[in-house]
């Protein structure tokens, strides 16, 4: 694997991990709404 | 709601714009690549270091104040900073494998004292999981809050305490240790990537006021079905 390759993998599972926290954060909303 | 929604947009902005810098500014000649990777790993880790700030302040204002408001901020910021803690070790992790030829080294103090900062944080969240009685939680987790955040200097100033893998501050009074191109991009990925933290705060901040008035609606309401308490439970 080429070696920006890995770098933007990197970037994209950090993202990834803060996107999905962004998520949950979401659907506790809609459930907190009822 | 919505201001948050605004809020999120802006940051997804900032975050393009910083990843634009991270991908088109010059590399380190013997990194490579992988020098890109500092530009999301140093911000990842200052903005957890703010949150769990954010947490201490707020735990303190409870402890003075009692009033729910620096609790829900407290929560907030560490569970922000526990999110962010987390991603900057994996990506501290991945350059270390590329660059050092290791991942981890339980004798580099700063690698070691922020892995004891992510667990005393996680231990926070537990803490409160632990507690249901309103008060008590907000009491005791203001105190761990308030006293943890000693942790953060200990961190920071590891490398310059002890012998470490980890080099000294590269952005310091009497300049920076890199090219004008490459801090630049640091620079904007610590404000892309702060301002994010602030604009998830908001929409946490708002989630939890929601929580707090849901389970205060529970608690009003005799029609609600509560499950009975241990004590209360005499023959099963």
């Amino acid at each position: 694997m080429s070696d920006l390759a890995i770098v933007i993998g990197t970037f994209a599972i950090s993202y990834a991990v803060v996107v999905g926290y962004a998520g949950y954060l979401h659907l506790r909303h809609r459930r907190a709404k009822g | 709601m919505n201001r948050v929604r605004i809020l999120l947009a802006t940051a997804g902005i900032a975050v393009l714009t910083g990843l634009w810098f991270a991908f088109t500014s010059p590399v380190d000649r013997l990194q490579g690549e992988f020098s890109r990777i500092l530009n999301l790993h140093a911000p990842f880790m200052w903005v957890a270091f703010l949150a769990f700030g954010v947490t201490a302040f707020a735990s303190i204002m409870w402890l003075i104040r009692r009033t729910s408001r620096w609790d829900r901020l407290a929560v907030s910021s560490v569970e922000l900073g526990v999110v962010f803690t987390a991603t900057g070790l994996f990506t501290g992790m991945v350059w270390g494998q590329a660059v050092w030829g290791r991942a981890w080294d339980w004798a580099d103090p700063r690698m070691a004292s922020t892995a004891v900062m992510f667990f005393v944080y996680i231990g926070y969240l537990a803490l409160r999981r632990a507690i249901p009685d309103p008060e008590m939680r907000a009491k005791r987790s203001a105190l761990l809050g308030a006293i943890a955040v000693i942790q953060v200097p200990l961190v920071y100033f590891s490398v310059n305490l002890f012998r470490s893998l980890h080099q000294t501050q590269s952005i310091r009074p009497d300049g920076a240790t890199m090219p004008d191109e490459m801090l630049t991009a640091l620079l904007v990925n610590f404000v892309a990537i702060t301002f994010l933290y602030f604009a998830l705060l908001v929409g946490r901040l708002h989630l939890a006021r929601l929580e707090e008035a849901s389970a205060a609606e529970t608690a009003r309401d005799p029609d609600a079905v509560t499950p009975p308490r241990l004590s209360e439970v005499k023959d099963v």
